[in-house]
């Protein structure tokens, strides 16, 4: 099933259910993200950003709303539709980004390639090389930096065909150099696929292009 | 690459003592369960292709039978026959049936002749443990000899009691069946010799047996009365380990004698033991399996982070499961190919010492399902355990 476009009614964090948030456009309202297009959420942190994340990407349930793709309520997908959903349509960069620390780098990133078989070690290692991190393929997680980290995720978050893209702070650690690398690399993967691209940011947001619609959380 | 990020939290020590327990559990239940099956082939007796178990009752004689006051009678009635073969162990009743008339017996041995009064009984030929050749009689036939089945202990009392006190010869089973014996019948007006002669020497009847034929034959002419009530009965039995039957004869006022009863509590105690002993090794299995739970739930615990960015990273549960599985699965399976090793070796103790014996062993192949069956269960409920921690 490829995911023409996400749309959210009324929906809201279970948290913010005793005082919801005013101004909000996307809690309590409907909001439609569409395939092929660019989006920036921008919100203070604690506002949800990545209870967001979390929701779209079928991780967490707490929220009260609907949550659709295309037209399936997300809710009544099963187990082994995520599966696929997670391998083939939707690709996710968590905040905390979920790097095995006894892992290389290049071994955290094949552990997600070996799933989807998308890119040959030659292509993850030019893009290592596109980070300037390629000498650190063989380098336990546990031993880089968190700003090596966050570009390693970002390679292992590409190793993937998808439909949308959920980026959560993805270029909190990196400088503006990384970041406008990471756009290119984010951007040319998305087009390349007719992808969405969804981003949040609390302050360093990724360097997308100017048509990119922003929304504040 | 995701069984070397998983196993990093594996406890060697927990899982090598589950399945060193799991193992002594289970080398204990396969052995109990071969023992019992190279025993209780050997309780069976040496014709075990005809595993059958007799028991020949009588009813307990009383003072009062003495005295000659015959209320209770010492024979059984049609009533109680009926109810015999209505016990669930009782597979079939047959009746001994005596002689209505007078027997004498003579035999002329070293010119000294021996005469003695004696009793006849027949036994319906199924129950016999041996049928000699020349089983019949024939009244027609005027040189018929009649066959008389004696009981071994018989000889051996004559043998070694009898003739060595006397100085008379000792013989053998082959030897004494040579022997003449004239038989002197008498009754209803009539007193009529005949030829006999041992026809074959019987383990399980403490009796002087003739053939059915015979013994119809010569109730009718040499008696006026009708068939008595049979005095002893014959029970093949079909589960002779049963506590039922004991309770019954002493509830029944019967006595038993022959080789049954005994053998049936020797196999009825084998019987017991080796269900204490397999309880012992199921509950050490039992013990083993807690162990292996617990360590699966701290693996489970410990890697739960890992378990979770797995699934993150789009793994199905059904991977990571088999990941976990995989490593249970071959541990119980070197449980088991060692309790089967355990098996052969401990057999190979016993079977020298049961083959000198001349028993044969039974097949380990039951003891091998049971192993096998034990394991496929511990193997079941430690998959289950683990998709439960993943869900």
């Amino acid at each position: 099933m490829q995911i023409e476009s996400i749309t959210l009614r009324d929906v809201l964090p279970d948290v913010f259910r005793a005082e919801p948030p005013s101004g909000s456009q996307v809690w309590l309202t409907q909001i439609t993200f569409r395939r092929g297009q660019n989006y920036l959420v921008e919100a203070a942190s604690g506002t949800g950003k990545s209870s967001l994340c979390s929701y779209l990407y079928g991780w967490r349930t707490d929220y009260q709303g609907e949550i659709t793709f295309n037209s399936t309520n997300i809710r009544k997908l099963s187990v082994s539709d995520w599966v696929d959903i997670r391998r083939r349509h939707l690709a996710y960069l968590p905040q905390e980004m979920a790097i095995f620390p006894e892992l290389t780098a290049l071994e955290n990133i094949q552990i997600k390639n070996r799933l989807t078989n998308c890119c040959t070690e030659a292509q993850i290692m030019d893009m290592l090389k596109l980070f300037d991190i390629s000498n650190k393929a063989n380098v336990p997680a546990a031993k880089l930096s968190i700003g090596q980290q966050q570009r390693v995720a970002i390679i292992r978050a590409l190793c993937q065909p998808f439909d949308f893209i959920l980026l959560d702070e993805p270029v909190s650690h990196l400088d503006a150099d990384n970041n406008r690398i990471a756009a290119d690399l984010i951007l040319s993967h998305a087009q390349r696929q007719g992808a969405g691209v969804i981003a949040t940011s609390v302050g360093n947001p990724l360097m997308l292009p100017t048509d990119t619609t922003r929304i504040s959380l | 690459m995701i069984w070397r990020l998983l196993r990093k939290n594996i406890s060697v020590a927990q899982i090598g003592g589950y399945a060193l327990a799991n193992l002594v559990g289970l080398c204990i239940i396969v052995c109990a369960v071969q023992f019992y099956r190279d025993a209780s082939s050997a309780l069976r007796g040496e014709d075990s292709t005809v595993p059958a178990d007799f028991l020949v009752i009588s009813k307990q004689v009383s003072m009062l039978n003495t005295l000659g006051l015959g209320n209770p009678s010492t024979s059984f009635t049609r009533d109680d026959i009926d109810n015999l073969e209505k016990q669930p162990w009782v597979k079939a009743v047959g009746e001994f049936t005596n002689a209505n008339f007078g027997v004498a017996a003579a035999v002329e041995m070293d010119g000294r002749g021996m005469s003695t009064y004696l009793f006849l009984e027949s036994i319906p030929d199924q129950f016999l443990d041996i049928i000699p050749d020349d089983w019949d009689f024939d009244p027609n036939n005027p040189n018929a000899t009649v066959p008389i089945i004696i009981s071994k202990d018989y000889l051996a009392l004559y043998n070694f009691g009898f003739a060595a006190s006397r100085g008379l010869p000792q013989f053998s089973e082959g030897l004494i069946s040579r022997v003449p014996i004239a038989l002197y019948l008498s009754g209803n007006g009539r007193r009529e010799t005949f030829k006999a002669h041992i026809a074959g020497f019987s383990n399980r009847f403490n009796t002087i047996a003739v053939p059915y034929s015979f013994m119809e034959w010569a109730n009718k002419r040499f008696s006026s009365q009708p068939d008595a009530e049979p005095s002893r009965l014959v029970v093949q039995l079909s589960d002779p380990g049963n506590p039922e039957i004991d309770k019954y004869m002493s509830a029944n006022g019967y006595e038993a004698a022959g080789e049954g009863l005994d053998q049936g509590k020797a196999h009825y105690f084998l019987t017991l033991l080796t269900t204490i002993v397999s309880v012992i090794g199921g509950i050490i299995c039992a013990l083993a399996l807690f162990i292996l739970m617990l360590s699966i739930t701290l693996l489970m615990q410990r890697n739960r982070e890992k378990n979770r960015t797995l699934l993150l990273l789009g793994y199905s549960p059904g991977q990571i499961i088999g990941c976990y599985f995989r490593l249970v699965a071959i541990v119980n399976g070197v449980i088991l190919g060692c309790a089967i090793a355990c098996l052969f070796i401990a057999k190979g103790y016993w079977q020298k010492t049961l083959s000198e014996a001349g028993i044969s062993s039974a097949s380990p192949l039951a003891p091998i399902l049971w192993a096998t069956g034990i394991i496929a269960v511990v193997t079941a409920i430690n998959y289950l355990t683990i998709r439960r921690h993943l869900k």
